[in-house]
């Protein structure tokens, strides 16, 4: 595996002028009448690492599959890069890598042909190229010819992660990246997350286990049944539901 | 690149990782053809030894092989999509629902394009009818069927996929909104076959181009909402 993994560029230099990667305002899911979240306002700054903490069913992988566009919300607003999900889905895609439980390969298609496919989608400059870069970064290189259906489940998700090197997101989703990976797999993870941190990209990890990953935190939330319970560390903070949410009138107009 | 060359292009290679799948799987095809022929054969039994009568049927016979067979090969092309989340994984790629919608269309019109050859030339042999004689307005009403089937397969797929149900629920959606096309494309087949003594053939190949113009268009503005949750 090489030392050093190529993600397209985002920073904008030392002082990072861009808007926050993430901010959420009441933002609530219901499934069958059920709050999956209930409310969660947050502000997460541009080019910052970041864990999303909690229990299960506190609502980590329903944030992260609304803010990449899988879901949409029940009530409340999202925005990525300064851009309303509601209004700039298109936008927002291009901006957004996801990487979640499932990989969403093709099973009867090989390594390559995955992330070929991938490739053109994603509109890749120089795709051959870039996808035999990738599949070298992610160690399957030897592997690349052979059908996806015969993969272990840390090397579907060894490819699923090429998948996210092939495009040139600003903000990249992870949930539970460590999961099914063995050392090796959990040492490319810890490149990756170096990489996109020098490179300005910002990382939302949700995860039961961050012991791994700690060195490479800017800071954490934490979820509890729909809510943020706690938010530390830089780049991150929980922004009042009073203060993020538009005035309204205190009486009703007659 | 423009905008509707992109598109274009984005389609294609939909249509065509969609074809290496079921290439690779070729089972499903080789069973969906089979599924055809079966259908065929036992209308034909049901209808009994007579072969004019046989021969008056063709026509009907060969479209409705051909419409419950494109059930199962519509459905085939949206499983592949269900492959460990590949369906939400396609919607969350940087393109426009219209191209995910044109390419899940292309690769059912290529089946069901291959599907009718085969067939037609199955009914020329099982019911004993001069497919030959008749051979470019009966592959014009083949082409203008399959565009149709994959036109409205490919949108309920898409409504079904995600159903528990979807075997019974895709049929049961379907049909009945293939009524037109079924109505049509028999017509037209008749006629074909008939050499077109009334002169009704043009008419019946029309209401098969507005069949497909009508289906192609809605489906292509409605199907990205089938992608959100």
């Amino acid at each position: 595996m090489p030392q050093t993994i190529y993600v397209s560029p985002r920073s904008v230099g030392a002082h990072d002028t861009r808007p926050p990667a993430v901010v959420t305002t009441d933002l609530a899911r219901l499934f069958a009448g059920s709050p999956a979240l209930a409310g969660v306002s947050l502000n997460v700054a541009a080019g910052r690492t970041i864990a999303l903490l909690g229990p299960n069913g506190a609502g980590k992988t329903t944030l992260m599959r609304i803010v990449a566009t899988a879901i949409r919300p029940s009530y409340g607003t999202a925005m990525v890069d300064g851009m309303d999900l509601a209004r700039h889905a298109d936008l927002v895609r291009e901006r957004v890598a996801y990487l979640s439980h499932a990989t969403g390969l093709y099973d009867d298609l090989t390594a390559r042909e995955n992330l070929a496919f991938a490739a053109t989608l994603l509109a890749t400059p120089d795709r051959g190229a870039r996808v035999e870069r990738a599949l070298g970064d992610i160690g399957l290189l030897d592997r690349a010819g052979d059908r996806v259906r015969d993969f272990s489940a840390g090397m579907r998700k060894r490819l699923a992660l090429g998948r996210i090197l092939l495009g040139s997101a600003s903000l990249v989703l992870l949930d539970e990246p460590l999961a099914a990976l063995d050392d090796d797999g959990m040492g490319l993870v810890e490149q990756l997350l170096a990489a996109w941190h020098d490179a300005g990209v910002t990382v939302l990890i949700a995860s039961h286990a961050t012991e791994r990953l700690e060195p490479f935190l800017d800071g954490r939330i934490v979820l509890e049944r729909g809510v943020v319970a706690e938010t530390s560390g830089e780049g991150v903070s929980s922004i009042p539901p009073s203060l993020a949410a538009p005035p309204r009138p205190a009486v009703a107009a007659r | 690149m423009t905008g509707l060359r992109r598109e274009a292009s984005l389609a294609l290679a939909i249509a065509r990782k969609d074809a290496l799948a079921e290439l690779r799987g070729r089972s499903a095809a080789v069973s969906t053809l089979f599924f055809a022929a079966v259908v065929l054969l036992l209308f034909g039994f049901a209808l009994g030894p007579d072969t004019q009568r046989l021969a008056d049927a063709a026509p009907g016979l060969l479209w409705l092989a051909l419409v419950f067979a494109g059930v199962l090969a519509v459905d085939r092309l949206h499983l592949l999509e269900t492959d460990d989340g590949a369906l939400e994984q396609l919607a969350l790629y940087p393109i426009t629902r219209r191209a995910i919608y044109a390419g899940k269309a292309i690769g059912g019109f290529v089946v069901m394009l291959v599907l009718g050859v085969v067939v037609l030339g199955a009914v020329g042999i099982l019911f004993a009818v001069d497919v030959a004689a008749a051979l470019l307005p009966l592959l014009v009403t083949v082409v203008l069927g399959a565009v149709g089937i994959a036109a409205v397969g490919t949108f309920y797929a898409g409504v079904t996929v995600r159903l528990r149900a979807r075997e019974v629920m895709l049929p049961l959606l379907m049909l009945p909104v293939l009524a037109p096309l079924l109505l049509g494309a028999v017509k037209a087949t008749s006629a074909a076959l008939a050499g077109d003594p009334f002169g009704e053939l043009g008419a019946w190949l029309q209401l098969l181009v507005a069949f497909d113009v009508i289906m192609v268009v809605a489906g292509a503005a409605t199907y990205g909402y089938l992608l959100e949750d």
